[in-house]
């Protein structure tokens, strides 16, 4: 193998990886620390990339554009937590259920309001030439932004007053509201920081993704694979899981067709599953 | 009675039938192919009820199986109608591959104990997947035999229903199509409904209201769990076969999240205990939609997901059995006041305790040398104990000394970290509760147990099936220990409506009715009076006829009247043995349960 075609192969298999955790990481967060099954996720991802495409066309430099689109998705999520995951806790088939039909919803508007038909914004950046290949630049963009969000999500649990909260409040709820924590409204706050990153995630597929919808379908089965590939730790299993499942997918697909890259994170999923019941990062005493 | 109830569901079935299939060749065209789709839809929500409202398993796989079953009988009656005239070998095709799919995912699932919450994502996830896997079939080189799999379009030139003629295939027309989906409907939705009383079908429900008791009454959970997702799966493949010979394509839109959340409204408007339901449900929904279609089609997904979060805030039970305890309270007249709840204890004028029935043989217990750690606590350090079969055994020890684990490890709640527990000559070690409690173990644990929304009777029926594998035995059994318990007069009530006492000698009942060789009880007297406590003791004396009987206890007047040996736990070890007086009289015993701290130490 050739200098330029590891190169291009590792680039390729970072890109699948970057994927997975720019997807999975808000759903990881909802899950992981409210034990929330947001089965409107892939809409906040689809969210995303509409309003960054609204961002875009109204001459908003893309960049910014995706940071407003990703703030946006998060207070739709602080708003859809008040008005419809409060009443729901504790009730995992009924939280379920109606996040679906918030999906349902949320589809159907966007419909309404920009069609049907598959829009997109130009991928910013150009490419870089290595050896034979050209690597497009914005990939590598996107496994930078994949770091980024997981390092703000390790400050943000670490570093602040409400990750440290929220973390007790996961842990031991009884005990957190025994010493004052208003569990109202961390989990408020840990709905929007999920609904958020989902609207980065869908904000980073904008430039490469059709913007359509239904895009959300095409995500949000991997993005709930590898989070319960990953297990109860937000950031180390969404991390592990998505580097094991990416690294599978790309090898696959690299070598035979996408079509087997895809059927083979299933496979390599359900049977870790098999292997793994509580995920990866299930076994693990230090869980973040 | 469940040969009575069988009969009067084969005639409300037969019943159905004939208005189904009248009413099927009585309707214009347009009006069959819209319902016979009613029908197969209806199909499809009765195996999710089947799989959410009887067995518990809320899984989203069913509109993947249903697609499955699509694609199943596409291809087979691609490939082998031209040859065998006819299509029904290609619908079993589509029911039995959708099992095998089903049975190949469950067993991922349930062999690996997977949790409820991973269930769920699990087969949604896989089900997306299908959709984004069939859709990247676009290319030519995908195909199975002359079938192509035709990526986003998905498969067309599927044929029609079509039943083996003397001269050629018989093609069903729209009205022959909905009367066949009817009479498939009504048989599957009558053999399940049988299922449903069963033996197999008490065991599933047994299942669903508590996995923890249903294993330690002998049952291997994740078994039942796999046939009833498989059984699922297999009406969900069957109704995706109808669908293709309806629609005459399939494509993988059927695996998408739109299909998949109608599977979840259709039954959660139905009600999801209901098999009736489905059916309503389907043709509410359904009904709804197509009204709404021709007016302002783009709003139905709106319609759609208001409806579902409104039933899921308002009515959570759903439309069918919230319209049947309507009718209920205004049809029914006013019931006379319940008979005032009698004393739970059984008195000296109850019959006697139910003998074991079986022929195995009292068996010995025998810890050697247990260690368990939980993460970076030693809960036990190197604990053994030795009890003779046919005796009585008491484990005492402060809070934390390690007598719970140990009987959590002697039932086989959980693995030992290190050391060997046997039954008799049996090494048990390593074997699941269920698979002890087939060896003759019976369990009672500390917190209460039982299925609240199953009847007394059925209670106590699931742990004596568990034996003999015959349900009449197991219904004399019941009976016979409902008797003893003083139940009778309640057996048919939800054992949740019992009081607080009653459930303790419930769950006495179900250990008796197991007819165990070695008994297991974790603080049987908690929260009994002086008087149950008595009783209680006497109750394990004669256990201990033919049994051993472990008896873990806090209440020292309780072990003092027992007056059997008595282990004593410390710090995680087997500090003392003896009869009670002798644990008494010793110093040491004293200061740890008066927590005396001068010399504590010497126990290490």
């Amino acid at each position: 193998m050739h200098g330029d075609q590891l190169v291009n192969f590792a680039a390729s298999l970072l890109t699948s990886v970057a994927l997975l955790v720019v997807i999975s990481l808000g759903l990881a967060v909802i899950f992981g620390m409210m034990g929330v099954i947001n089965l409107a996720h892939g809409e906040f991802l689809m969210l995303g990339a509409f309003f960054t495409l609204s961002g875009v066309r109204a001459g908003l430099n893309v960049w910014l554009a995706m940071i407003a689109a990703a703030l946006a998705v998060g207070l739709v999520g602080l708003a859809v937590e008040r008005l419809l995951i409060q009443f729901l806790y504790g009730r995992l088939a009924a939280t379920m259920l109606a996040t679906w039909g918030l999906s349902l919803i949320l589809v159907q508007v966007v419909v309404l309001a920009y069609g049907p038909a598959t829009q997109g914004i130009p991928t910013p950046l150009g490419a870089v030439r290595v050896g034979r290949y050209s690597l497009s630049e914005y990939n590598l963009v996107l496994i930078g932004a994949a770091l980024l969000l997981l390092a703000v999500v390790f400050l943000v649990f670490t570093r602040t007053r409400y990750g440290t909260m929220a973390r007790a409040a996961t842990q031991l709820p009884d005990m957190a509201g025994a010493v004052g924590i208003n569990a109202r409204r961390v989990n408020m706050l840990t709905f929007g920081f999920g609904a958020a990153l989902a609207g980065a995630g869908g904000a980073l597929l904008a430039p490469v993704a059709g913007v359509v919808p239904s895009m959300g379908q095409a995500y949000v089965g991997r993005a709930f694979m590898t989070v319960v590939v990953g297990g109860p730790g937000v950031l180390t299993g969404t991390a592990t899981a998505a580097g094991l499942l990416g690294s599978v997918d790309s090898l696959v697909s690299n070598v035979f067709s996408s079509f087997l890259g895809t059927a083979s994170l299933l496979l390599v999923a359900i049977v870790l599953l098999r292997l793994l019941p509580t995920g990866i990062s299930g076994r693990w005493r230090r869980q973040l | 009675m469940t040969q009575r109830r069988t009969r009067s569901e084969l005639g409300v079935g037969a019943l159905l039938l004939i208005l189904g299939v009248a009413l099927s060749t009585a309707v214009p065209d347009y009006r069959a192919q819209e319902w016979a789709l009613w029908v197969i839809y209806g199909l499809l929500a009765l195996s999710f009820t089947f799989v959410w409202g009887h067995a518990g398993i809320f899984s989203f796989g069913q509109a993947a199986f249903f697609g499955i079953g699509g694609y199943a009988y596409g291809i087979t009656g691609i490939d082998l109608s031209g040859r065998t005239n006819e299509t029904l070998t290609a619908l079993v095709a589509a029911a039995c591959v959708a099992a095998i799919v089903a049975a190949a995912l469950g067993y991922f699932i349930f062999y690996g104990n997977v949790g409820d919450v991973y269930v769920a994502i699990i087969t949604l996830a896989v089900t997306l997947v299908l959709l984004t896997v069939m859709s990247s079939t676009a290319d030519p080189k995908y195909h199975v035999g002359a079938a192509a799999l035709g990526g986003y379009n998905g498969l067309v030139g599927v044929p029609p229903l079509m039943l083996p003629g003397a001269d050629g295939p018989v093609l069903l027309g729209s009205n022959a199509l909905l009367a066949g989906c009817v009479i498939l409907a009504v048989a599957v939705a009558v053999l399940l409904s049988i299922l449903r009383r069963r033996p197999f079908g008490r065991i599933v429900a047994g299942v669903r209201e508590n996995e923890l008791r249903t294993s330690l009454l002998g049952y291997d959970v994740r078994r039942y769990k796999l046939a009833s997702f498989v059984i699922g799966g297999a009406v969900a493949g069957l109704a995706g076969g109808l669908y293709a010979a309806w629609g005459l394509f399939i494509n993988p839109a059927v695996f998408g999240l739109q299909q998949a959340a109608l599977v979840a409204i259709w039954v959660l408007v139905g009600g999801r205990d209901s098999i009736l339901g489905a059916f309503v449900g389907v043709a509410f929904v359904q009904g709804l939609s197509s009204t709404l279609g021709g007016s302002g089609g783009s709003a139905t997904p709106i319609v759609l997901g208001a409806v579902l979060i409104a039933v899921v805030l308002v009515l959570p039970r759903g439309m069918v059995p919230s319209a049947t305890a309507l009718l209920r309270r205004f049809l029914a007249p006013p019931r006379s006041s319940p008979e005032p709840a009698t004393a739970a204890a059984p008195d000296a004028l109850r019959p006697e305790m139910p003998t074991r029935a079986n022929t195995m043989a009292p068996q010995s217990i025998e810890a050697v040398d247990l260690h368990k750690t939980f993460g970076g606590v030693q809960a036990l350090r190197g604990a053994s104990l030795s009890l003779p079969a046919q005796s009585v055994h008491c484990l005492i020890g402060p809070n934390g000394a390690g007598k719970s684990t140990c009987f959590n490890l002697l039932a086989g709640r959980y693995g030992p970290t290190k050391g060997r527990v046997r039954m008799g000559t049996t090494d048990i070690t390593r074997l699941r509760p269920d698979q002890r409690a087939r060896l003759g173990m019976g369990i009672k644990l500390q917190v209460p147990s039982f299925y609240a929304t199953l009847t007394a009777y059925e209670n106590v029926w699931l742990a004596g099936y568990v034996r003999h594998r015959d349900a009449r035995a197991a219904g004399e059994r019941a009976h016979a220990v409902l008797a003893w318990l003083g139940l009778t007069a309640r057996a048919g009530e939800d054992a949740g409506s019992l009081s607080h006492g009653e459930h303790q000698w419930l769950e006495i009942g179900m250990v008796v009715a197991g007819e165990p060789v070695v008994v297991l009880l974790d603080e049987p007297t908690a929260g009994m009076g002086r008087e149950e406590t008595l009783r209680t003791v006497d109750l394990i004396r004669a256990l201990a006829v033919d049994a051993t009987v472990v008896v873990v206890e806090h209440d020292m007047e309780f072990v003092r009247v027992l007056d059997a040996p008595v282990t004593m736990f410390h710090e995680g070890r087997v500090f003392a043995s003896g009869s009670i007086s002798e644990l008494r009289a010793d110093e040491q015993v004293l200061d740890i349960y008066l927590g005396r701290t001068s010399t504590a130490d010497v126990a290490g």
